[in-house]
C-alpha cells in the first residue's frame, strides 16, 4: 500500500486532546487506519489513554478498553482469548507508552510474547514518562533531560542509555518484530500491513517524539524522526521469524550533534557527553550496518567496555 | 453423582459445569489444585476454553477483565499474596461492572509468611466492590461457583464475586460431594449475554478516563448494585434450592436460632465445627444458637438485625484482625446491631491456620453467656494463643 | 505558570496568597482554568473561585466559547489578552475591562507566543493588587530559577512592556453566551459500568468517535493555508497531521482543511515538498 492507497476515514477521530504535533497521535491514527476496523484496542494509562478517550467522549471508532498501566500484554491475551472463544475475527491491539512497555509492563509483555499469543503490541516510544509530566524510563536516552534526571550541578541528564528493548523482544522468538518512524511512511505503511497479515505475537515498536518532553518545535516532529534515523539514534528494521532485515539504509552518517540540537533536552550536553552518545550510536551503526563499512565520524577509539558502563554509571551504582 | 472430593476439586467441577469459557490461571498453594483440574478438563477435551497460563496474578486479573468485557464467561481462583497481587486489578473489574467469578482459597497474607487458612487476605478486599461468600464444606464450594455465575451476571447486579474457602481445611481435604448432572445446571445458570462488550460490530469504550462530574455517580451506582445484590441473593438461592434440593439460606444461615438467647456468628469452615458445639450446649439445656455470615459483601446487616433482635448477647468468631478494636466481622456486626443494645463479643482464633476446636468455640460460648447474664467480659478476646489468653 | 507568579508577588508584597490549578487531563496548548486568592490575612479556603474579583483571559477566542464573565463581581474586572480596544470587547456584560495584545508582546520579546507574563503585567496595571516591581521580582524568581537569568529578565521585561500598552474601558454587553452544553446523567441513567456505546444526547455525540464534538481550533496561534496551485496532492499533510485537519475526499481527489480541529502545529507546511502549506497568524 501507497499512501494515496490508505482509506479516508478515520478510525481515530479529530477533536482529541493531545498536544499540537503530538508524534504518537500521528502513530495512533496512521496504524488503526490501515489496521482497519476489525480491530479492538488495548490502552494502557499513557498520554493516549488520555487524549484518546475521556468520558463520554472518545476519539477511537472501534472497541475500546482500559484499566491500568503494567497489563497490556495481559489484557491482549484475554481479549483474543474471548474473540476466540466467540468466533469472532477480530485482532487484539494494544498501544502502550515505552514507561508501560520498557518498564512497569515488561513482565506482562513478556508473558504474551513467550506463549506467542495472536496479537499485535505496539509500543509508542517517546523516551519518558510524558503522561506524568517527562520522567525518566528504561528508554530514556543517554544525556537527555527529564524531570528526574535533571541537569544538576553535579549531574547533568540521564547518566545510562537507551535499553535495548528490540533485541528483549526478538529474544521471544516472536514471529515478527519491527521498529517503526512516522517520517518514513512507506516503511511505516509496509510494517503495519505486514503484521496485520501474520498470526502470533507481533511488536510494532513505534519512534514517537514528543513536543513538550523533547522540548522542540511542534513543526519538527517528523523532521525530527528523520534526522534520528539518519544520525543512527533509531534504525528501521525487521525481524521475521528470526530473519533480520535493514529495511530502510540511511546515506551518509550524520552526526548525533545534528539530532540533538534541535531538542532542548539534550541542549545542556558538554562535549564529552556528546562523543560518549556519539560512541553508543557508532557501536550501534556498526551493528546494524556492517557491511557499509565504519562511517568517518566513528573512526575515533572506542573503549573496550561495555557501552552501559561509563564512569558516571560506576560512580552512582558502583562498579 | 456422589464423588469423594477436595474442595480445590468441588470448585474446578463446579467451573466446569457452568461452561467456562476463558480461565487465565496462576499457581498458589493451596488454590493451585483447581487450575490445575481445570487444566486436566481442557486438555483432556471435557471443557471448550481457553486456559491461559500467566505470568502473574496481576496479569490473570487483567486477563480475566479484558476477556470478560469482550463477552466471555471468566472463572480464576487465587489466594493470599495472589490476591494481594492483583488488588489493583480487583478495583478495575468490580466499577466496570466486569462479572467474573473467582474462587479465594483462604490464606494467611504475610508477612510473616505461612500457607494456612486467615482471612486476612479477602478481608483487604472487602471495599474492591466485589461479592464475597464464605463457604463451609466442599458441597456449598461447588454449589456456590454455581450459584456465583448467576447472581454476578444477573443484569441488575453485573458484579464479580468471591467465593472463598477455607486453606488446607476444605482445599486439601476430601468428603462427599453431590455433582450436579449438567444438564440441570445449564438450565439451571442460562449463556452470558451481556448487553456491551467489545465487538467491532458495534465498538464501546469500556474504562474510559473519567472526570471528577462522572465518578461519583459511577461509585452510587455500584452502591446501588450491592442493594440490588441483596435482593437476587436470596432469589437465586430459592431458585438453587428448588432446582438442587440444597438451600443455604441467602446472605446468612442460621442454626437453632428460633428460640435462642446466646449467639454466635461464625463464617467459613468454624461453622461447621460450631453445629456440633450447639448441639452439644442445646442437650445440656443451653438455649444458643449459630449464625452463619456467609455474604461478607453485600454485609447482611438488615438480616442480622432480624435474626439477632431479642437475643441477649452475641458472639462473633473473627479469622482476621484489623489493627483496630477486633476483627472486621465484630466491627461491621457491631456497627449493624447499634441502637440494639445487645452486647457484641469478639473471638479471636484460627489466625494463621490454627486449628479452632470444639473446645475453643465452647470457650465462645461461655463467654458470651457471661455477658448475656451482664457480667462484664472482655470486648476482644484472643483464643488458644500464649501469653494472656481467655 | 500566571497564577503561580501573581501569588508570588502578592507575597512579597507582605500579603498571603494562593494558586492552583484546575486540573484538567488535556495537553499542552489546550485552554486551562488556574486560580489565584491573595489576602492580608492566612487564606483556609481550599475550594475552586466561583466569584472572582478579577477574570484574567489569556486567549480572547475562547470569548466565543466559554463564559469568561459568569460569577464575576457586578464591580469586577476583566483582563484580556486581545488586540481589540476594551470598549469593543463584547462580554455579554458591561464591565471595567482592560486589553493587551499580549500574543504581539510575546512574540516581540520571548520570540514565542507563550504570554502568561506579559498578561500579568496588564494585570498589575488595570487592578493595582500587585506593584509592577514585585512582580517583575516574582517573574525572576519563578521564571529565572528554572529556566534561567536570562529567561527571567525577559519575562519580567514581557510583563513591563505589557504594563505600559494597557488600555482600560468598559466591555460591550450585548451578546448572549449559550452555556456549552455537558450531558450529566444521574447514576441511574449512567450505563452500568461507564461502558458507553456510539449514541447521542442533548448536549451531543458521546461514545466511540464522539471527540469530534471537541473543537480544538483556540489552541491555534497559527493555522496552514495550502495553495492549491502549487499542491500536488502527494498527501504528506494528510499522511501526517495528527489532528485530521486535513480531510481527504478520494471521489474528488481533494483535501479540505477543517480549521475547527487545527491546533496550529505545522507538521504539515514544514513537511510540504512542494513549499505549498504557509502558516498565518490564527487571530491577534
Amino acid at each position: 500500500m501507497k499512501i494515496r492507497d490508505l482509506p479516508d476515514d478515520d478510525l481515530f477521530t479529530a477533536g482529541h486532546t493531545a498536544c499540537p504535533g503530538c508524534g504518537v497521535a500521528m502513530s495512533i491514527r496512521n496504524a488503526i487506519r490501515i489496521l482497519g476496523k476489525d480491530t479492538a484496542v488495548y490502552v494502557p494509562s499513557s498520554c493516549a489513554a488520555v487524549f484518546g478517550t475521556s468520558f463520554p467522549y472518545g476519539a477511537w471508532k472501534v472497541p475500546f478498553f482500559h484499566t491500568a498501566f503494567e497489563n497490556t500484554g495481559a489484557c491482549l491475551t484475554g481479549m483474543q482469548a474471548a474473540f476466540e472463544m466467540k468466533g469472532k475475527r477480530v485482532t487484539a491491539v494494544g498501544f502502550a507508552g515505552d514507561g508501560g512497555t520498557y518498564d512497569i509492563g515488561l513482565q506482562s509483555m513478556s508473558g504474551a510474547a513467550e506463549r506467542n499469543d495472536d496479537v499485535i503490541y505496539i509500543c509508542l516510544d517517546n523516551e519518558a514518562y510524558m503522561n506524568t509530566g517527562i520522567q525518566r524510563s528504561g528508554g530514556t536516552p543517554f544525556g537527555a533531560w527529564t524531570t528526574t534526571t535533571p541537569v544538576g550541578k553535579r549531574i547533568q541528564g540521564n547518566r545510562s542509555f537507551k535499553k535495548n528493548l528490540g533485541d528483549i523482544v526478538i529474544a521471544h522468538e516472536i514471529p515478527y518484530y519491527a521498529t517503526l518512524s512516522i517520517g518514513h511512511p512507506l516503511d511505516f505503511i509496509k510494517k503495519v500491513e505486514k503484521a496485520k497479515d501474520i498470526k502470533g505475537f507481533r511488536f510494532l515498536h513505534m519512534f514517537t517524539p514528543c513536543i513538550p518532553g523533547w522540548k522542540m518545535d511542534p513543526a519538527k516532529t517528523v523532521e525530527v524522526t528523520r534526522l534520528a534515523v539518519e544520525s543512527g539514534m533509531w534504525t528501521l528494521y525487521e525481524v521475521e521469524n528470526g530473519e533480520k532485515r535493514i529495511t530502510y539504509k540511511p546515506g551518509k552518517m550524520k552526526r548525533v550533534k545534528d539530532y540533538l540540537i534541535i531538542q532542548g533536552r539534550f541542549r545542556h550536553m558538554n562535549e564529552d557527553d556528546i562523543k560518549k552518545l556519539q560512541m553508543w550510536v557508532c557501536r550501534k551503526w556498526n551493528l546494524h550496518y556492517k557491511e557499509k563499512g565504519t562511517p568517518e565520524i566513528c573512526e575515533i577509539e572506542l573503549p573496550e567496555e561495555h557501552h552501559a558502563v561509563t564512569e558516571e554509571h560506576r560512580e552512582m551504582h558502583g562498579p | 453423582m456422589k464423588k469423594v472430593i477436595t474442595g480445590d476439586h468441588a470448585v474446578a467441577i463446579g467451573a466446569k459445569l457452568c461452561r467456562v469459557e476463558v480461565v487465565p490461571a496462576y499457581p498458589i498453594t493451596p488454590q493451585t489444585l483447581i487450575i490445575e483440574h481445570i487444566s486436566d478438563f481442557v486438555y483432556d477435551g471435557e471443557l471448550d476454553a481457553r486456559f491461559l497460563t500467566m505470568e502473574s496474578e496481576h496479569s490473570v486479573m487483567s486477563a480475566a477483565a479484558a476477556a470478560e468485557a469482550a463477552g466471555a464467561r471468566v472463572f480464576t481462583a487465587t489466594s493470599s499474596q495472589g490476591l494481594a497481587f492483583m488488588h489493583e486489578m480487583l478495583y478495575a473489574t468490580a466499577p466496570l461492572r466486569l462479572p467474573v467469578v473467582m474462587v479465594n482459597a483462604s490464606r494467611t497474607l504475610g508477612g510473616p509468611p505461612g500457607i494456612w487458612c486467615e482471612y486476612n487476605d479477602s478481608m483487604g478486599a472487602r471495599d474492591s466492590g466485589w461479592l464475597q461468600v464464605y463457604v463451609e464444606d466442599n458441597q456449598e464450594a461447588l454449589d456456590m461457583v454455581i450459584q456465583s455465575y448467576r447472581i454476578a451476571e444477573d443484569k441488575r447486579v453485573l458484579l464479580p464475586v468471591m467465593p472463598c474457602i477455607d486453606g488446607f481445611v476444605l482445599t486439601h481435604t476430601v468428603e462427599p460431594v453431590e455433582v450436579p448432572e449438567q444438564r440441570d445446571v445449564d438450565s439451571f445458570l442460562p449463556a452470558y449475554d451481556p448487553d456491551i462488550v467489545l465487538d467491532p460490530a458495534r465498538p464501546a469504550m469500556i474504562g474510559t478516563f473519567m472526570p471528577a462530574e462522572y465518578i461519583m455517580e459511577m461509585r452510587r451506582q455500584t452502591v446501588e448494585a450491592f442493594e440490588s445484590a441483596k435482593k437476587v441473593i436470596k432469589e437465586i438461592t430459592a431458585l438453587f434450592a428448588r432446582s438442587f434440593g440444597r438451600d443455604y439460606g441467602g446472605l446468612i444461615d442460621t442454626y437453632h436460632m428460633e428460640d435462642a438467647e446466646i449467639a454466635l456468628v461464625t463464617m467459613g469452615t468454624v461453622t461447621s465445627t460450631a453445629r456440633q458445639v450447639v448441639d452439644e450446649l442445646r442437650q445440656e439445656g443451653k438455649k444458643a444458637g449459630l449464625v452463619k455470615l456467609r455474604f461478607f459483601r453485600p454485609f447482611p446487616s438488615e438480616e442480622l438485625r432480624e435474626v439477632l433482635s431479642g437475643i441477649k448477647a452475641v458472639g462473633v468468631a473473627d479469622r482476621s484482625i484489623s489493627y483496630h478494636d477486633g476483627g472486621p466481622a465484630f466491627n461491621e456486626i457491631r456497627s449493624s446491631l447499634y441502637g440494639m443494645n445487645i452486647p457484641v463479643i469478639d473471638h479471636l482464633a484460627g489466625i494463621g491456620g490454627r486449628d479452632v476446636t470444639e473446645g475453643q468455640i465452647r470457650k465462645m460460648f461461655e463467654i458470651t453467656q457471661r455477658a448475656a447474664e451482664g457480667e462484664k467480659v472482655k470486648i476482644i478476646n484472643w483464643h488458644n494463643t500464649r501469653g494472656e489468653t481467655v | 505558570m500566571a497564577a503561580q507568579t501573581l501569588a508570588e508577588a502578592a507575597v512579597i508584597e507582605g500579603n498571603y496568597a494562593v494558586a492552583f490549578p484546575f486540573f484538567g487531563a488535556e495537553r499542552r496548548g489546550a485552554p486551562v482554568l488556574a486560580f489565584t486568592r491573595i489576602d492580608s490575612k492566612k487564606i483556609y479556603s481550599k475550594t475552586q473561585v466561583y466569584a472572582p474579583d478579577c477574570v484574567v483571559v489569556l486567549d480572547d477566542s475562547l470569548l466565543d466559547t466559554i463564559d469568561v464573565v459568569a460569577g464575576l463581581k457586578p464591580e469586577g474586572t476583566v483582563v484580556i489578552n486581545s488586540k481589540e480596544e476594551p470598549d469593543d470587547i463584547d462580554l455579554g456584560v458591561s464591565v471595567r475591562t482592560a486589553a493587551v495584545d499580549a500574543t504581539s508582546v510575546a512574540l516581540e520579546i520571548l520570540k514565542a507566543p507563550i504570554t502568561n507574563t506579559a498578561i500579568l503585567g496588564a494585570f498589575a496595571k488595570t487592578t493595582g493588587i500587585v506593584r509592577l516591581d514585585s512582580l517583575e521580582d516574582a517573574i525572576g524568581t519563578r521564571f529565572g530559577e528554572k529556566l534561567g537569568k536570562k529567561t527571567g529578565e525577559r519575562n519580567a521585561l514581557a510583563a513591563r512592556t505589557a504594563f505600559e500598552r494597557t488600555v482600560t474601558g468598559r466591555s460591550r454587553g450585548v451578546k448572549k453566551l449559550e452555556p456549552k452544553k455537558q450531558w450529566l446523567p444521574t447514576y441511574q441513567e449512567l450505563p452500568a459500568g461507564g461502558a458507553l456505546i456510539e449514541g447521542k444526547t442533548e448536549a451531543g455525540l458521546i461514545g466511540p468517535g464522539s471527540f469530534i464534538e471537541n473543537k480544538v481550533m483556540g489552541w491555534a496561534t497559527f493555522r496552514p493555508l495550502r495553495d492549491k496551485e502549487k499542491c500536488t496532492m502527494c498527501l504528506l499533510c494528510w499522511f501526517y497531521c495528527p489532528e485530521g485537519t486535513i480531510v481527504r475526499i478520494s471521489d474528488r481527489g481533494d483535501l479540505m482543511t477543517n480549521y475547527d480541529y487545527c491546533k496550529g502545529c505545522g507538521v504539515c507546511a514544514n513537511e510540504c515538498p512542494v513549499d505549498a502549506i504557509k502558516m498565518l497568524r490564527a487571530r491577534v
